[in-house]
């Protein structure tokens, strides 16, 4: 092969590795679940929704609530888009401030909850029993067969 | 004073009456569809902008297309790059508008910012400098030197313009977060909503960590 040809090759070698790298990321939309969340560490809160940001790319329900370590803090738990969330069941008059809600996620690897906890939402289950799905399915979150949607 | 700007631009302009009145900043970046559809043309321009733009480049560093002339491959090609820059411009200004203050102090938006304006200096040099003999090389199938190293630059700073953009998303530095020094220097985030923490200081003591810095 002559020096052209292995620039070329390495080039596109390069190419298709920048591709696969970036494809990772695309497929969870925005940020690979695994760049900022730990997928060994779920966190189970209970707490009063103080405030839900209904903002792309993702969605944040804040609440307080008691976390691994037993203190009660507030945690910003991510969701899917707003969008997604509509499709899921969730919208501006269902998620509301001072509704008591169940969050099923998984803490962020940083822990150190500076400025609050962060999580990214599995699912959330209202007062009345319903249980919904926040859009972390097939974004690189664990499998735990919970959502039966999930391929 | 630009932080300013921006502050408004965010919370306020476009702003109506009432409890739940929103301003168009807000109001786009909590939208069911339209912020979703501006990402989505913004990467697929980005697609047309950097495949043509590449071609180009390659052609100059005499890789590709050897035994075309070099005014013939970027008088088909290079249009398409300036519909695929426009396209990313107006795409790009309206995601920064959906959430300014968060583009303003993050670290890989402002290194984005940067190899952008190389990049576009390196365009402006070729026009002006290393274009005014193009017809004694046109035909070549290697152009000389200063035409290659134009290339080897617009491919470089392209390339770490889609990196550093692609890295925004990622919070790993965000203003507000224990960061080292430094990075709450390059991003200003004494000046932003979210305050500055020194890494070091809460590992050392997690209680009394203070924000460095208010609100502007």
């Amino acid at each position: 092969m002559n020096s052209r040809g292995l620039f070329v090759s390495t080039l596109i070698g390069a190419g298709l590795l920048a591709a696969a790298t970036l494809g990772v990321g695309q497929a969870s939309a925005h940020h690979a679940f695994s760049a900022e969340f730990d997928g060994k560490a779920p966190v189970l809160l209970r707490g009063k929704v103080t405030k839900v940001e209904w903002i792309n790319p993702h969605a944040w329900v804040h609440l307080n609530a008691v976390g691994p370590d037993g203190q009660e803090r507030e945690w910003m738990v991510e969701g899917g888009t707003p969008n997604t969330l509509l499709r899921a069941g969730i919208d501006r008059n269902t998620l509301k401030v001072g509704t008591e809600i169940i969050v099923r996620g998984y803490q962020s690897k940083d822990r150190s909850c500076t400025p609050v906890c962060k999580a990214n939402g599995r699912d959330v289950t209202f007062p009345d029993g319903r249980k919904v799905f926040m859009g972390s399915s097939g974004t690189g979150a664990p499998k735990d067969g919970s959502d039966p949607t999930e391929k | 004073m630009i932080g300013h700007f921006l502050t408004w631009l965010q919370n306020t302009l476009g702003k109506g009456h009432g409890d739940t009145a929103q301003s168009w900043s807000e109001a786009l970046l909590g939208s069911l569809n339209f912020w979703g559809l501006l990402e989505g043309t913004h990467l697929l321009a980005l697609m047309l902008f950097a495949g043509t733009i590449f071609v180009v480049d390659l052609r100059l560093l005499g890789v590709t297309f050897r035994r075309t002339p070099v005014s013939v491959v970027s008088d088909r090609v290079l249009p398409l790059t300036v519909v695929g820059f426009l396209l990313l411009l107006a795409t790009g200004l309206g995601l920064f508008f959906a959430k300014p203050l968060f583009y303003y102090h993050n670290l890989w938006f402002r290194a984005k910012m940067i190899f952008l304006v190389l990049a576009m200096l390196n365009i402006a040099v070729f026009h002006t400098r290393v274009q005014h003999n193009q017809a004694a090389w046109d035909t070549a199938p290697k152009p000389p030197g200063p035409a290659r190293l134009s290339a080897v630059l617009s491919l470089v700073s392209w390339i770490l313009v889609i990196a550093m953009g692609r890295f925004i998303p990622y919070d790993w530095f965000e203003c507000g977060k224990p960061v080292p020094h430094w990075a709450n220097v390059l991003q200003d985030c004494k000046a932003s909503e979210k305050g500055a923490y020194e890494k070091s200081v809460t590992t050392a003591n997690p209680t009394t960590a203070k924000p460095g810095g208010q609100a502007s």
